[in-house]
C-alpha cells in the first residue's frame, strides 16, 4: 500500500531536518565526540581574557550569528550553543574547533576557514556566553533568551499525571513504566525531559519497502522527501529508491505525539512531568 | 560609401544602443509598472502579490526547465535576499556583500563589501534601487547608496544606534523620492520605527515611531520593522507590517493592546502621517511580529469590488482588509492556534491570558517562528488565490520573574512542526488545496505566473514548481542546501527566467534554447 510520504505528518527526524537545528538535536546526536561522563563535562569552566572574548565576539557575528542568533543562544536555523552537549563537552575547543573547521555537512553548517586565533576567540567566546547565559538570568542586564530549571517543571502532580498516562493520555498503548521509561528520569532531567515527552526528535521510524517485483525490504527510515526513499537495512547499508517506482509504508510510532498536542491541556503536560520525573 | 564613413556608422551603433538600453536604472515608471525584463523592487511591482504575467514557461512545459547559469557567493552565509533586475543586471545581497551579476550569464559585475563587527548578521533582504542608486542597509544600521554601474560608494549614513540594539536587515522601499526603511531589535526594550530618507542626499525626511520611547510608564516599546512594505500609489498609502512588543514574552509592564506594535498600519509617504492601523496581534507574548507582507489586492469580495489587503500572519491567522480605512473583511486561522478566545468586534484575536508564557510552561500552536515569516506569499490574480509557505507548528513558552523584563524576558522551544504549501480562497479563508513540503518546515517563498505555475521549495531542499490549480508538483531540483528565499523571474532577449537561492548559490532555470 502505498502512502503519500507527507501525509504522516512529518514528524520523523530524516536527514536534512535535523540540519534545521534544535540544541537538542545538535547535542544528542553527536556520536562522533568522545564520551564524557556528565560530572567530568561539566565540571570544567576556563575563563578567557576578555579581549579575547571581544574579539571571539565580532567573529560571531559575522560568521555565525546568522544561524546561531545574538550571543549564540540560537537563530532561525542553528541551535542555542549555550544549551548545546557539545559546548558543554568541550574543553578549550577540543570539540568546537573541529566542528567549526570542518562544518556539519549533514545539518548544513558549512566548514570556515577562520585562522586559529579566531577559532580561540570563538571558543572563548562561546564558553563566555554559556556561563553568562546561567549567571544573567534574572538580572535584566541581558535582553536573551532565558533557560528553564528543572525546579521550574515541578507544579504538576504525580498521581495525576499517571491515571492521565495510564487513561485519557492513552501513553500505556505504546510506553511502560517499567519498560522503555525504566529509567527515563535518570536519562534526561528538567526541560530536555519535557522535550522528549511532547515530541522525542530522535524516534526512528521503521519502513517497508515494496519492490514492483514483490520484493520487500525492511528497515530504519533514513529519508524521505516527495521524490526519493531511503533506509537503513538490517545490515547497516543505506538504501534508496525513486518513491514512484517502489510502494512504500512508514511506521513512525512519534506521529502519535503529534495527535495529542491538540488535546493536552497545560494541566496534564504538568501533571505527566510531574510522573515520569518519578520513574528514575 | 567610403571606409570611413561605414566605420563610423558601425562605431555609432556599437555606442549609442547599449548605452540607450543601459543608462535608465529604476525610474519611477519603472518601479509602478515593472516591464517584464525587470524586476526593480523586492516583491517585483509594489503590490507585494509577487505575481508575474510571463507565459513562456507553462505547466506543460516545465518539465524541460534547465539551469541557466548559477552563481556562488563562497561565503557561509545563506542567501535571504530577493534579487533585483534592472537593465540587465541582477543586484542581491548577503550581511555586508552586494553583487552585481549578469542576468544573462551569471558572471559577477561587480562585488561590495562592507565589514563590520558590529550588530546582528542575522540576513539581508536585497537592495533598493532608484535611478542609479542602490540602497543597502548594513548590520550595523547605516544604510549606503552605491553606484549602480561599479558599486561605488555615493554616500552612508547612520540611520539608527547600533549601541542600544538595532541593526538593519531589511530591503529598503523606495516610493517617489523617498527611500522608505525599518530598523531590527528583539532583544532591548527600544523604539521600532520607518524612517524616509532622501534618494539624492542621505538627509532624514521623515520618521513615523511605532511605540512610544523607552521607560514610558505602562507603555510599550518594541514595534521593529524588519521588512518592508507595499504601496498603493493611486490612494497614495505605504503598507508596513511591525513587530512584537518588548519586554517580549512578559507583557506585565505593557497593558494592554501594545499599539502600534504587531499591527499593520498605512502611512502617507510624502509625511509618515499614520492613515489607519490594524492590530493583528493585540498584546502579543509570544514574539509573533506582523511583518509578513501585507499583499494589495483589487476585485470582488464576496460581490462588492473592493480595494484590499491580505496577511497571512505569523499568529496564524489570515486577515483580509478593506485597504481604503483598515476595516477588517475576514480573519480566519490558517492553521493549528491554540492562543485565542475568538474575535473582537473589529475582527482582531483576542488573547487567552491563560496562554501567556508561565513559569512552568504553556503548549502554543504555533510556534516562535509562526505559521509563517518573512518568506514572502504569493497572490495568484488568475485563480484569485493566495499561496502560503505555512508551517503548523507547536512549541512550550516559559516566563518567570527571575527572568526580568528586559528584551526576550523568558524563553521558548520549538517543540513540532512542519512545512505545507496552502492555497486560500480569500473570500472564505478555506484551503483550496494544500502540498506537504516535509518536517520542520521550508524556508521558501512562493511566486505564481500567469501560466498556472506556483514556484516554491520544501524543506529539504528541493526547488518545486507546482500546479498553481491543485498544487501537485510538475518540475523539481534539489539544490542541496536550505531555500530561505523568495523567487523571482524575468524575460530577456525573449527567454523568461526563474531566479531561485538556496544555501550561498543562486540559481537562474530557464527553458533550454532553441538551436
Amino acid at each position: 500500500m502505498r502512502h503519500h510520504p507527507f501525509s504522516l505528518g512529518g514528524p520523523l527526524l530524516w536527514g536534512l531536518a535535523c540540519s534545521l537545528g534544535m540544541a537538542v538535536c545538535a547535542g544528542q546526536t553527536d556520536s562522533h565526540a568522545p564520551e564524557y561522563g556528565a560530572a567530568h563535562g561539566s565540571a570544567r569552566r576556563n575563563s578567557y581574557p576578555p579581549d579575547q572574548v571581544e574579539a571571539g565576539r565580532a567573529v560571531f557575528r559575522q560568521n555565525c550569528s546568522f544561524c546561531h542568533g545574538r550571543d549564540a543562544t540560537g537563530g532561525e536555523t542553528g541551535p542555542d550553543l549555550t544549551r548545546s552537549r557539545l559546548v558543554t563537552q568541550d574543553v578549550d575547543g577540543d570539540k568546537i574547533a573541529s566542528v567549526i573547521r570542518s562544518g556539519r555537512a549533514d545539518r548544513g553548517m558549512p566548514p570556515f576557514d577562520l585562522s586559529a586565533d579566531q577559532i580561540n576567540s570563538l571558543v572563548a567566546f562561546i564558553h563566555t556566553r554559556v556561563k553568562n547565559a546561567a549567571a544573567a538570568a534574572g538580572r535584566g542586564g541581558n535582553g536573551g533568551r532565558k533557560g528553564v530549571d528543572p525546579s521550574d517543571l515541578q507544579t504538576g502532580n504525580a498521581d495525576a499525571g499517571k491515571r492521565y498516562f495510564n487513561g485519557a493520555g492513552g501513553c500505556s498503548a505504546c510506553h511502560s513504566p517499567a519498560g522503555d521509561l525504566a529509567g527515563v528520569a535518570s536519562r534526561y532531567q528538567g526541560l530536555e525531559l519535557e522535550e522528549q515527552m511532547l515530541y522525542p526528535k530522535n524516534a526512528k521510524s521503521k519502513i517497508t519497502v515494496t519492490l514492483l517485483s514483490g520484493q520487500t525490504i525492511a528497515g530504519t527510515l533514513a529519508y524521505l522527501d516527495e521524490f526519493t526513499i531511503g533506509l537503513t537495512d538490517s545490515s547497516g547499508m543505506y538504501r534508496s529508491w525513486r518513491t514512484r517506482d517502489v510502494h512504500f509504508t512508514v511506521d513512525a510510532p512519534a506521529n502519535a505525539h503529534v495527535e495529542q498536542f491538540s488535546k493536552y491541556t497545560d494541566a496534564d503536560i504538568h501533571n505527566l512531568m510531574a510522573y515520569l520525573q518519578t520513574l528514575r | 560609401m567610403s571606409f570611413f564613413s561605414r566605420s563610423f556608422f558601425i562605431f555609432l551603433i556599437g555606442v549609442i544602443a547599449p548605452t540607450a538600453s543601459l543608462a535608465q536604472g529604476a525610474d519611477r515608471q519603472m518601479l509602478l509598472r515593472p516591464p517584464a525584463d525587470s524586476w526593480p523592487g523586492y516583491h517585483g511591482d509594489y503590490s507585494g502579490r509577487r505575481h508575474s504575467s510571463l507565459e513562456q514557461i507553462t505547466p506543460q512545459n516545465v518539465k524541460n526547465l534547465t539551469l541557466a547559469w548559477t552563481f556562488q557567493t563562497n561565503l557561509p552565509a545563506l542567501i535571504k535576499s530577493s534579487p533585483l533586475l534592472v537593465d540587465g543586471v541582477v543586484y542581491f545581497t548577503v550581511p555586508e556583500n552586494v553583487w552585481a551579476v549578469d542576468a544573462r550569464s551569471g558572471h559577477q559585475i561587480w562585488h561590495y563589501n562592507h565589514p563590520t563587527p558590529e550588530g546582528e548578521h542575522i540576513g539581508n533582504r536585497g537592495v533598493a534601487m532608484y535611478k542609479q542608486y542602490l540602497f543597502f542597509l548594513l548590520p550595523d544600521a547605516h544604510l549606503v547608496s552605491l553606484n549602480c554601474k561599479d558599486g561605488s560608494v555615493r554616500w552612508t549614513v547612520q540611520v539608527a544606534d547600533v549601541k542600544k540594539g538595532y541593526w538593519t536587515s531589511m530591503a529598503p522601499l523606495v516610493v517617489g523620492n523617498h527611500v522608505l526603511l525599518g530598523v531590527s531589535g528583539d532583544f532591548d526594550n527600544i523604539t521600532g520605527y520607518i524612517r524616509s530618507i532622501d534618494p539624492e542626499t542621505g538627509a532624514t525626511q521623515w520618521q513615523w515611531d511605532s511605540t512610544p520611547p523607552a521607560g514610558t510608564p505602562n507603555q510599550t516599546t518594541g514595534g521593529m520593522t524588519w521588512m518592508g512594505g507595499t504601496y498603493d500609489p493611486d490612494l497614495n498609502l505605504v503598507y508596513w507590517g511591525t513587530g512584537n512588543p518588548t519586554p517580549v514574552l512578559n507583557g506585565s509592564t505593557r497593558p494592554g493592546d501594545d499599539p502600534y506594535t504587531c499591527a499593520i498600519v498605512a502611512l502617507n509617504p510624502d509625511t509618515g502621517t499614520l492613515v489607519w492601523s490594524f492590530q493583528v496581534s493585540p498584546h502579543d507574548t509570544h514574539d509573533w511580529d506582523a511583518v509578513e507582507t501585507p499583499v494589495l489586492v483589487d476585485g470582488d469580495f464576496r460581490g462588492e469590488p473592493k480595494k484590499m489587503l491580505m496577511q497571512t500572519s505569523r499568529n496564524g491567522y489570515f486577515f483580509v482588509l478593506d485597504r481604503t480605512n483598515g476595516k477588517s473583511l475576514l480573519t480566519v486561522p490558517y492553521g493549528p492556534l491554540n492562543w485565542s478566545l475568538g474575535l473582537d468586534k473589529q475582527g482582531r484575536p483576542i488573547p487567552n491570558p491563560a496562554k501567556e508564557p508561565a513559569p512552568d510552561g504553556r503548549l502554543i500552536a504555533p510556534d516562535e517562528g509562526g505559521m509563517t515569516n518573512f518568506r514572502s506569499p504569493s497572490f495568484d490574480t488568475k485563480t484569485g488565490l493566495f499561496i502560503v509557505d505555512a508551517h503548523p507548528s507547536w512549541s512550550i513558552y516559559f516566563a518567570k520573574p527571575a527572568d526580568g523584563l528586559y528584551g526576550w524576558a523568558g524563553a521558548d522551544y520549538d517543540v513540532w512542526g512542519k512545512g505545507v504549501i496552502e492555497a486560500i480562497d480569500y473570500q472564505t479563508g478555506k484551503i483550496r488545496w494544500t502540498h506537504e513540503l516535509g518536517p520542520r518546515g521550508s524556508g521558501a517563498g512562493v511566486l505564481t505566473t500567469d501560466s498556472g505555475l506556483t514556484f516554491t521549495g520544501d524543506a529539504l531542499g528541493n526547488f518545486l514548481a507546482l500546479d498553481s490549480r491543485d498544487g501537485k508538483t510538475l518540475w523539481h531540483a534539489g539544490s542541496g542546501s536550505h531555500i530561505v528565499s523568495s523567487p523571482t523571474t524575468y524575460e530577456l532577449d525573449g527567454r523568461q527566467y526563474i531566479l531561485t537561492s538556496s544555501g550561498s548559490v543562486l540559481y537562474a532555470w530557464a527553458l533550454p534554447e532553441a538551436e
